[in-house]
């Protein structure tokens, strides 16, 4: 991916709220904090950063909202923000446009109503409207269909380190020439099923003990391979490996972080001491705090860079590690303050916060059953 | 120039736990459609898929660790891709450090077997017991088992953009092959049967009660199956150092959105003939150069149609002598894991110059003018073949295979 794209705009829609002057009002104050709760019919609320005011309204005409399932209007609603930055037409041949994104339970709400009707009602009654939105590819295709999208539209599963792939596959459409410029976006949705899941399986935070706060929302990155007239950000370098781990269980060496990490920064032709900031991924989970101090470590010796971990307030989802690199966008671009601390581990390890405007980021993603992503950012 | 060759693959599909037996039935003219057991059918419209005979797949042997919660559609992965490397000799110390790509398309993963924990949960309760069988919910999952269970450490990729997803794994990990990313990638697609797309199409009314009948006037709809296709997808020339014998070469592959509606495709055939002169135009040759298209043909109305409206385009009259056969009368529709284990099929196709009839066809419906080798596998000299899937919301694919003299 020699060069690599630009990043041409960014839109978001998450817990800090609608928009990226929401999520810069956030990351600016030190005492912003979560107040997450996902409603369940017949439970306590689970731990998930949901979108609570998230509306369409101004955003999308009523009648067409309502066609849409939450994580397809999520998504939409980011990626407006990100094409009105561009223009309207847009610069680029429409057919010439793609979408790539990640999703860790998108479908889901409708996946449980159409089963709600199998099992509760019989199987006429599952909603034929709801069908279409089970599939994971659902936002995506409706993104392509409301803008008048042609270009590539593929939809990437890869839990908590989707949006960093979706990144990845978007700069390699780029790079392939499949097209001129491409959506790389991360997209979730609050939901109680997935959340009891992971409930279940002991990786959310409860009273007693650390774990994963999950995240709704969409996170949009526009990549071109032009430059444009304003680029916020390049990514520079991109590197992928996995390590052997069962689907719900992160690996337990780092191996694979550290080999897609000298990837990302081999392909940007860097040296790890050249990173300025790690948007890392602290999630809450002790095994992931484990494998990134470990990780980290390794790669940098004695260099400290600075460290952001926006999923301890944000939530954890293949939403985040699109948000991450979002953020370094908006560092590398000297359009943010930060104000939050690094993790507790990697504080007391000597990494410091961020205070002054980086000139590259690494931003990392591992999801459970171990493929992990590196992403290096650089200014434009 | 760097070429991907296909050198293994292994197959797990309704008509057999396995490659060979697949092919032969497929040859034979033979449908693996048939009631379902694995579900209480009552108060669907049909009772029949093209279901996988859970007794007959062969696991290599794995420890507990990968297959305890391991769900039907890993299994079917696992069993594919084991046959897969042992087809392509790929011994254990071959890339000692095996730092392929594994590129999957997915879809249900452990749906079904969640299925049971969601009755449970929506009838009685927040207290009912549920654990293991929410393991393998997300997508990636099976992809997630093959990469644990062949100790594989590189990038691990799963596409799912519903019915082309293993299309699009499948022209992703040559393309990273060809780019000299990686000397060997593993690729194709998994998925099972799950009350949750029955009910679906179901619901859609594009499920036939009689097994699907692709191209043929009297179609009524699809027939849903399952199964897995994992191909190994080699650099040409690190195959020839092998001695590795090829099936076929991939040559190039598309992927277009036709931005048009969520389920109906587009009716001109317009967005999908950009799509497949994409991905002509991705393997450097012409239409004129097709001898075959493996076709998307799921027997529903509307998409059999717009497919056959698409190869009008691009053919023109030429369409009339390019055999376009869809094996989904035969298989199944079999969702995220169809590309791949059509792309499966074209291979041996090439690899061994027959045609395989489209099972189910009969009579010739003037709006899909096309040879559907009906009745009867067929004799032919193969080089370059088109493997097309469409997918719900608009996001098609297509591959351009070719032999590899």
């Amino acid at each position: 991916m020699s060069g690599g794209p630009f990043v041409r705009a960014v839109g978001v829609v998450c817990h800090a709220g609608s928009g990226i002057a929401a999520l810069r009002r956030a990351l600016a104050d030190p005492d912003w904090k979560p107040e997450p709760g996902l409603a369940r019919p017949d439970a306590p609320p689970l731990p998930v950063a949901v979108c609570r005011d998230f509306t369409t309204r101004d955003v999308l005409p009523p009648l067409l909202a309502r066609r849409l399932d939450r994580p397809a209007r999520l998504l939409a609603v980011a990626a407006r923000e990100a094409l009105l930055q561009l223009g309207d037409p847009l610069p680029w041949d429409p057919e010439r446009v793609g979408v790539a994104a990640a999703t860790w339970n998108a479908g889901t709400s409708a996946l449980v109503e159409v089963l709600r009707a199998v099992f509760l009602a019989c199987p006429e009654e599952a909603p034929p409207a709801q069908f279409p939105s089970t599939v994971a590819n659902a936002p995506a295709s409706q993104l392509g269909i409301l803008a008048k999208l042609g270009g590539p539209n593929v939809t990437f599963a890869e839990k908590q380190a989707g949006g960093a792939r979706a990144v990845i596959e978007a700069a390699r459409l780029l790079d392939r020439g499949r097209a001129d410029a491409v959506i790389a976006a991360g997209v979730d949705e609050g939901d109680w099923l997935n959340a009891e899941g992971y409930l279940r399986l002991g990786a959310l935070a409860r009273a007693n003990r650390p774990g994963m706060l999950l995240a709704e929302g969409a996170a949009v990155l526009v990549l071109a391979r032009e430059p444009g007239p304003a680029p916020l950000a390049r990514v520079a370098g991109c590197g992928s490996a996995s390590s052997p781990a069962p689907p719900h269980r992160y690996p337990d060496q780092p191996t694979a972080l550290l080999a897609a990490s000298h990837q990302a920064l081999a392909r940007a032709g860097l040296t790890p001491d050249a990173i300025d900031v790690v948007i890392c991924q602290a999630n809450g989970s002790p095994a992931l705090a484990a494998l990134e101090l470990t990780a980290w470590g390794c790669l940098f010796g004695d260099h400290r860079p600075a460290v952001l971990a926006p999923a301890e307030r944000l939530g954890e989802g293949a939403v985040s590690p699109a948000l991450r690199a979002l953020v370094a966008t908006l560092a590398l671009a000297g359009q943010v303050s930060i104000a939050w601390p690094p993790p507790p581990e990697l504080g007391a390890a000597g990494f410091p916060p961020m205070v002054a405007r980086p000139q590259h980021a690494l931003v990392t993603a591992v999801a459970g059953g171990g493929a992990t992503e590196a992403l290096v950012l650089s200014r434009a | 120039m760097r070429e991907a060759w296909i050198t293994g693959i292994g197959l797990v599909s309704a008509l057999g736990p396995d490659r060979e037996t697949t092919w032969s039935r497929l040859v034979a003219g033979a449908s693996g459609i048939r009631p379902i057991t694995l579900f209480d059918t009552t108060g669907y419209r049909t009772a029949i898929a093209a279901q996988v005979d859970d007794t007959t797949v062969r696991l290599p042997s794995l420890p507990g660790t990968v297959t305890r919660h391991a769900s039907r559609a890993t299994r079917f992965a696992l069993a594919a891709a084991a046959e897969a490397l042992a087809d392509a000799r790929l011994s254990e110390d071959e890339g000692s450090v095996r730092a392929w790509p594994l590129v999957v398309g997915g879809g249900a993963a452990g749906l079904f077997e969640a299925e049971g924990f969601v009755e449970r949960r929506l009838t009685r309760g927040p207290h009912v017991r549920g654990l293991s069988e929410l393991i393998e919910v997300p997508q990636d999952s099976p992809t997630d088992r093959v990469g644990q269970a062949l100790g594989l450490t590189g990038p691990r990729i799963t596409v799912t953009t519903a019915c082309s997803s293993s299309t699009i794994a499948v022209g992703l990990a040559a393309e990273m092959v060809r780019e000299g990313e990686a000397d060997i990638a593993l690729t194709g697609g998994t998925d099972a049967l799950c009350r949750l797309t029955f009910a679906g199409f179901n619901s859609l009314h594009a499920l036939d009660a009689q097994p699907a009948k692709p191209f043929d006037r009297r179609r009524k709809g699809l027939s849903l199956g399952e199964g897995a296709a994992i191909l190994v997808v080699e650099e040409a020339n690190h195959a020839r150092r092998r001695g590795a014998e090829p099936y076929a070469r991939v040559r190039g592959y598309g992927v277009t959105n036709d931005a048009f509606h969520m389920t109906q495709p587009e009716p001109s055939g317009a967005a999908w003939e950009r799509t497949l002169r994409a991905a002509l135009a991705d393997a450097g040759v012409a239409a004129e150069e097709i001898d075959h298209v493996n076709a998307h043909g799921t027997a529903t109305e509307q998409n059999d149609t717009a497919e056959c409206a698409a190869y009008r385009r691009v053919f023109g009259a030429r369409l009339a002598a390019v055999p376009v056969v869809s094996v989904k009368g035969a298989i199944g529709h079999c969702l995220c894991g169809a590309g791949g284990m059509e792309a499966a099929v074209a291979a041996l196709t090439i690899a061994r110059s027959v045609l395989p009839p489209t099972v189910g066809f009969v009579e010739p419906d003037p709006d899909c003018p096309v040879d559907p080798v009906a009745g009867a596998a067929r004799p032919a000299s193969l080089r370059l073949v088109l493997s097309s899937s469409f997918a719900f919301g608009g996001n098609s694919a297509a591959l351009v295979l070719g032999s590899c003299a």
